[in-house]
Formats: structure tokens, C-alpha cells, sequence
């Protein structure tokens, strides 16, 4: 199911959040006896385009290009002033040390969203774990990473236009398997619905026209399959670095899209693989001062699919005949676009409670498309550099510029984005992962 | 269908692996913090191999749940922590991804000291819940050697419970330890001036008061785990004011607030270890009881 577009006129105002965050700021416990933690996490975000810039990168949806089910409008997905932006109420629940249940509920003024609701045992031999549920898959880094514990306001393009608005969010079964080594080596494997726009978009068996049967079928899940690896050596007190390899095969992949007088219709695979890197740095002072983190992923998406759309009316826009009939098929293909991103950040605490950093992205590195005659449109680049402040530990205030340079059809522009995100973490907020 | 097949062979692979469960000889223990490795070894002697995660010179409060970590606890037959939500902001994601039943909480491998203690209180405790971090009382009891005695006794016995054969043999070496730490506790005790007053940083090093004759004033933090504030800190100048006393804090915490006491009251600044190095026994640990001491004209 598509999910309904982020971006509606934003009401959320950074001094009411502020204001509705103050009675709440105490941990909450539930009664003895069921061991439930509940944190609520308030964002809200100011955003203002300085200057327009191209609208989303050349290849990866918008306009009529495909690859992408979802219909983006803004890519970035905030509204010029005040968004109320990503919130989440998290329930986190033990069933005794034989299995975890976590629930998170992300929302926005107009929406609620279950964003992760799963299983996981706490109690499997042999550095076994399974999760079963709805959950944000392991593959990458930032992919399993929710949004207040990014580095940046905003999704990398990579993850956003390979995957999709949430990243690789799906609902199915992990298993993980912890090596018992020195050195951290964690392997597993996901099977998935298949459902996240980016590498397993599916839409099922679409109705015949005049008798015309579509390409497109109706394929049982489970349709996507991951698996990845991730290496951490023991480097000492101040060191820390993880790093991970994952790709994923999508078994059905498919799209569908209304011309003005015929569908198009996809039906294929595709897959993915990527690599990433995080290392940190403790300067061992107070407060982050001194502290480095580096974290960057790569990505590379090959859909692979036949083409072949059919007419759905006899007459053009201006109710001429077009000459051909109702059920004809047209543009017969098979085809395979190719495509990657890549980004690379740096985070800096200069001061006690104050960090700064830079992130360096591209997208469409490989970027040919096979669709129609095939072509390769140039990639796109983005930069962005924050300065985030964190008053007392469960708040932090955050200033980002992002500097967009797009391709598209007509050619190249430049925009500039300005972002002040405000996030307060209410509640007995879980323990930070790695 | 080539996906289902996955499916079966991880189910086979999870429960072939339920028949392989090797006992090693040294029991592999991984502690959070110096403090609770040091004790480790002072009770399990030869019987132990002991891994401890927390840096000396680092504020357990804040750590990162590192991959490392998890990797260490993965392979542990007994994980030691302090409790009472000093490791609250990074062990629970240790142990999830650790994957280690066998110290999950609740279970005996899993050994929570502030269980088997009563903490000093702490101002998180009463008032507006903002610091959140001492909200079960004082964590920092690692300065206290005393209760540090009747914590060896506490894991004495439960590591005579993972390893019954060696059950003597941790309660005699527990006992030893005990009684040299007591012991030296008094000799220092007796060595200060009556007395001796200390502001300290953070609500951690308030534990001195439990065994030497000294009296906590007051701490830079307003709460703890909020950073001193300008208003708070000429408020303890005022209060304090023609009074003597030193400052006490961490070398991890900064000194800025300190500095602030030192200009208006003219007290001396005295940066110490809260805990042992990472690799110390008892000597390591009586060292550092000396180092405290010293603050005060003792030691
Ligand atoms: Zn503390």
C-alpha cells in the first residue's frame, strides 16, 4: 500500500512542541510486574528553501521517470516554515529474558504510522536471535537507524531513492547469527514481504483491458531477500569502527504507471549490494568534546524487467481517434536500469555539547537507464553542513544547510535548503545502539 | 519455492547448535567497570579471566554500545555491572545484540552489584526528574571500599554458583579481600584531619563521607548529569563563602567549574581516577584508596 505523501501544510510549531514537552519530561514506568518502557520522541522542523533548485535527480522518479512507486513531490519532504517533523511513541516490552517486544509508532500531524512492530528472542542458543515482525532491515548502516539518531535532519539520497521514503522497512523474518570471536562478526539474513518502492516494488495482477490480459501477476510473498555481514575489531578505548556488506535479490518487481492513453506496466527482479563504514572517535572529555564519527555507505540497484503497455482508450486528450484500439499492446522491452549512490559524512564535537559536520553525497554515479533507447543521465550531487547543540542529553536543536545539485532533463540547477530541527526525547529513553 | 528452503536450513542450524554447549576452564567473566573487574580478580583469582569494558578514565555514564562490547559479552560466562542505572545509557544495547542468554538479566550469569547494596540517596531521587541518571539512588559506590567488601562476599557466592567445585576458594579469597580492604579504609581514616570539607563535580565522590571523616559541601552539577550552571555556581560561592574546602573532581569531567570555586573561595582543585587502572587487582584498587586519602591530608 502506498503510504499517503508527508508532505501536507504543515501546523506543527517548534514553541508549541516545546511547550507540550515540559510536563511529560519524566520517565514513565508501568506498574510492577510487566516491564514496559514507553519513550515519546517531538521533532519539529523549520525549513526554507532559499533557492529552487532542480526538484529530484535525473533518473530517480518524478516527472515520468520510473523506479520509484512513490509519488515524491518534494523530495525532501518538508513545507516552506513550521513541520511537525518525524515523532515517534516507542513501546518497549520483555516478555521475562525469553523475548523483547518493541513497538513504534511514528506520526506527523496528519498520519500514524506503525513504523516497527516486532519479536525479538532473547533467549536462542549459540548467538542465535530472530526477529519477526515489521521492522527497518539491517542492511547498510543509517538503514535500522531511526531518525533521531541520525547526524543530518534528513535521509541520505542513497537511501531514500534505492529504498525508499522510510528505507527498507518491511515486514518479515531476521535471523542473526553472533560468531563467538574476538572481533564482532555478525552475520544474517532477512526474508521479506517485498513491498519497500525501491527494490521490491510490487503491485499485483492488474485487470485485463478488452480482453487483453497485463504483464503483470500476482506473486506470493515472501519476495525479498537479504543478507549481510557486519565486521567490528576490538581497536582499543578511544576507537571504534564497524564495518558492513549487504545485498538483497527482490524475486518480483514491478511498476505501473497511467499515460495519457495506454499503462505502462514492469514486471521483473531486482536486486542490490552495497558497503558501509562508521568509525568513531572518544576523545575520552565531557560531553562529546573532541569526539569524531565518520560513517559512509554505498549502494548499487539493478532492476531488471520486461516491459509491454497496453491501450486503455481509443481517443486522445482532445477526443480524437488515435488509430489504435482499445487493448492494443505497445512497446514491448526488456530492459534493466542500472543505478548507485554514495555518501560520506564527518561529525566534529568542537566544543562541549556542540557538534558540526559535513556530508557529501552522489547519486547516480552508474545511472543508465534501459528504458525506451536507453540513456544515462547525469548524476546528482548534494552537500550539507550542521552545527547541532544538545542543551541537556535528551534534547538537541539542529541548524543544516543543504547545498543540491541536481541533474535533470533540461539540465543542471543548483538549490539551497536551510533546516532548524528541534528534538526532545521524553520518557525512558532505550539505551543508544552503535 | 528457493526462499522457504532458507527458512529450514536456519531452524536446523539454530538447533544443531543447541547441542553444542563447551564449559571452559577459567570462568570468562566481562566486567562494566575497573572497579567490578578488579573485584573479579580479587575473588577469582586463577579461576577467572576477566575483561572489563569501561575505560578508567571515561565516564561510565556514557559510553557507546560498541560492537566490541557485544562481542566480549557474547562470549562471558558472568557480567558484572554496577546497576542502579549507571549503565543504562549503553549495557541494555550490549546485551540485546550480545545474543548471550546465559547473562541476560535475571539470570545467574548476570550479576547486578546494586542489588546486593543500599545506595546512598540521591537529590534525583526527590526532586524534579530531569538528570535522570541516579534515579535508583547513587551508582559511584566503587569509591566506597566498604561496600566494595561486602560485594566480594555477594560475588563470591555466585560465582561458587557457576563454578561449585571452586566455591571455597572464591568465599576464602573474598574474605581476604574484604578484610584488607576494611582494614586499609580505617588506616586512612585514621590518618585525616577531622573535618576536611570538598565540594565534588558530579554526585559520585560524596561516597568518601561513608568512609573517611570528611563532609560533602555541595556539587558543581545543579542535578546530576546537568552540566554546572553560572547561576548554580555563584549560588555555592554565596553558601559558601569564608568557608574551607577543596574541589574534587574526575580528570574525564571538566574543570571549568572548579576554576569558578577556586577564584571566589581561594579552595585548591584536586583532579583523581574514580576508578583502578582497567588491568588492576587490589593492590590497584588500596592504591587509588590512598590517592583519595592524599586529597585530604591523609594517605
Ligand atoms: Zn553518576
Amino acid at each position: 500500500m502506498s503510504k499517503r505523501n508527508l508532505n501536507h501544510g504543515g501546523t506543527g510549531v517548534l514553541a508549541a512542541v516545546a511547550i507540550a514537552a515540559m510536563p511529560l519530561a519524566s520517565p514513565v514506568k508501568a506498574q510492577e510486574g510487566v516491564d514496559l518502557n514507553i519513550s515519546l520522541i517531538l521533532e519539529g522542523i523549520y525549513f526554507n528553501e532559499l533557492r529552487e533548485g532542480n526538484e529530484s535527480p535525473a533518473g530517480f522518479g518524478g516527472g515520468h521517470h520510473h523506479g520509484d512507486g512513490h509519488d515524491h513531490g518534494h523530495h525532501h519532504g518538508f513545507d516552506e516554515g513550521f513541520n511537525l517533523g518525524h515523532s515517534e511513541l516507542v513501546l518497549e516490552a520483555k516478555l521475562g529474558d525469553f523475548m523483547d517486544g518493541t513497538l513504534i509508532l511514528g506520526f506527523d500531524d496528519h498520519d500514524v504510522e506503525v513504523e516497527e512492530a516486532y519479536l525479538r528472542t532473547r533467549s536462542l542458543p549459540a548467538g542465535f536471535q530472530l526477529k519477526v515482525g515489521k521492522f527497518l532491515s539491517d542492511v547498510g548502516y543509517i538503514n535500522s537507524h531511526h531518525p533521531h539518531d541520525w547526524d543530518f535532519v534528513d535521509r541520505p539520497l542513497v537511501n531514500e531513492y534505492l529504498f525508499g521514503d522510510h528505507g527498507l522497512q518491511e515486514i518479515g523474518v531476521q535471523a542473526t547469527w553472533l560468531a563467538p570471536t574476538q572481533s564482532y562478526t555478525l552475520l544474517g539474513v532477512e526474508l521479506l514481504q517485498g513491498e519497500t518502492s525501491g527494490v521490491a516494488n510490487y503491485r499485483g495482477e492488474q485487470s485485463a483491458i478488452n480482453g487483453t490480459e497485463r504483464i503483470l501477476e500476482d506473486t506470493e510473498g515472501p519476495r525479498l531477500i537479504t543478507a549481510f555481514a557486519k565486521f567490528a575489531p576490538d581497536l582499543g578505548p578511544d576507537h571504534a569502527v564497524q564495518y558492513g556488506v549487504s545485498a538483497g535479490y527482490a524475486r518480483r518487481y514491478q511498476e505501473t504507471e497511467a499515460h495519457s492513453t495506454r499503462f505502462e506496466d514492469w514486471n521483473g527482479t531486482a536486486w542490490f549490494a552495497g558497503l558501509d563504514a562508521v568509525y568513531k572517535y572518544d576523545a575520552g572529555r565531557s560531553y562529546g568534546h573532541g569526539n569524531w564519527r565518520l560513517q559512509g555507505e554505498y549502494f548499487y540497484r539493478v532492476i531488471d524487467v520486461d516491459r509491454r503497455d497496453v491501450e486503455f482508450t481509443d481517443v486522445d486528450s482532445d477526443g480524437n481517434p488515435t488509430g489504435r484500439n482499445i487493448g492494443d499492446v505497445r512497446n514491448v522491452q526488456s530492459f534493466k536500469n542500472k543505478q548507485d549512490g554514495v555518501y560520506l559524512q564527518g561529525v566534529y564535537g568542537f566544543a562541549p555539547r556542540w557538534e558540526a559536520g559535513l556530508r557529501a553525497e552522489a547519486l547516480g554515479l552508474t545511472n543508465e537507464i534501459g528504458r525506451g533507447d536507453g540513456s544515462s543521465p547525469d548524476p546528482s550531487y548534494r552537500y550539507a553542513a550542521m552545527v547541532t547543540f544538545r542543551p541537556i542529553e535528551p534534547v538537541f536543536l539542529r541548524a543544516q544547510i543543504n547545498h543540491n545539485d541536481y541533474a535533470d532533463d533540461h539540465g543542471r540547477d543548483r538549490g539551497l535548503d536551510f533546516m532548524l530541527q528541534l528534538n526532545v526525547a521524553l520518557g525512558a529513553h532505550g539505551a543508544h545502539r552503535f | 519455492m528457493p526462499l522457504k528452503r532458507y527458512v529450514i536450513v536456519l531452524l536446523a542450524m539454530v538447533l544443531a547448535s543447541a547441542w553444542t554447549a563447551p564449559q571452559a576452564q577459567p570462568l570468562e567473566v566481562v566486567a562494566t567497570t575497573p572497579s567490578l573487574g578488579m573485584l573479579a580478580r580479587a575473588v577469582g583469582g586463577d579461576q577467572v579471566r576477566v575483561r572489563v569494558l569501561a575505560p578508567d578514565d571515561r565516564d561510565p555514564h556514557y559510553l557507546d554500545a560498541r560492537p566490541s562490547y557485544m562481542a566480549a559479552v557474547r562470549r562471558a560466562d558472568l557480567l558484572l555491572e554496577m546497576g542502579a542505572g549507571l549503565e543504562e545509557g549503553w549495557l541494555p544495547a550490549v546485551l540485546s545484540g550480545a545474543a548471550n542468554p546465559a547473562v541476560n538479566e535475571g539470570r545467574r550469569g548476570h550479576f547486578r552489584a546494586s542489588d546486593t547494596l543500599s545506595l546512598r540517596r540521591s537529590v534525583t531521587m526527590d526532586g524534579p526528574n530531569v538528570g535522570h541518571v541516579h534515579a535508583e539512588g547513587n551508582p559511584h559506590f566503587n569509591i566506597d571500599p566498604l561496600r566494595m567488601a561486602v560485594l566480594a562476599d555477594a560475588l563470591a557466592k555466585r560465582m561458587g554458583q557457576l563454578r561449585t567445585e571452586k566455591a571455597d576458594y572464591f568465599l576464602a579469597r573474598s574474605e581476604d579481600a574484604a578484610q584488607r580492604l576494611r582494614q586499609h579504609a580505617r588506616a586512612l581514616a585514621d590518618r585525616i584531619p577531622a573535618d576536611r570539607q570538598f565540594v565534588a563535580y558530579h554526585e559520585d565522590l560524596d561516597y568518601l563521607e561513608e568512609w573517611l571523616p570528611v563532609k560533602v559541601l555541595g556539587y558543581l552539577e545543579p542535578v546530576p548529569g546537568v552540566p554546572p550552571t553560572a547561576r548554580h555556581l555563584r549560588r555555592l560561592v554565596r553558601d559558601l563563602e569564608g568557608r574551607e574546602g577543596r574541589v574534587l573532581h574526575a580528570r574525564y569531567q571538566p574543570s571549568r567549574g572548579a576554576g569558578f570555586l577556586q577564584r571566589h573561595l581561594g579552595w585548591d582543585i584536586h583532579a583523581v581516577s574514580l576508578e583502578p587502572p582497567v588491568d588492576a587487582d587490589l593492590e590497584g584498587y588500596l592504591e587509588l584508596m590512598s590517592q583519595w586519602a592524599a586529597v585530604f591530608g591523609g594517605g
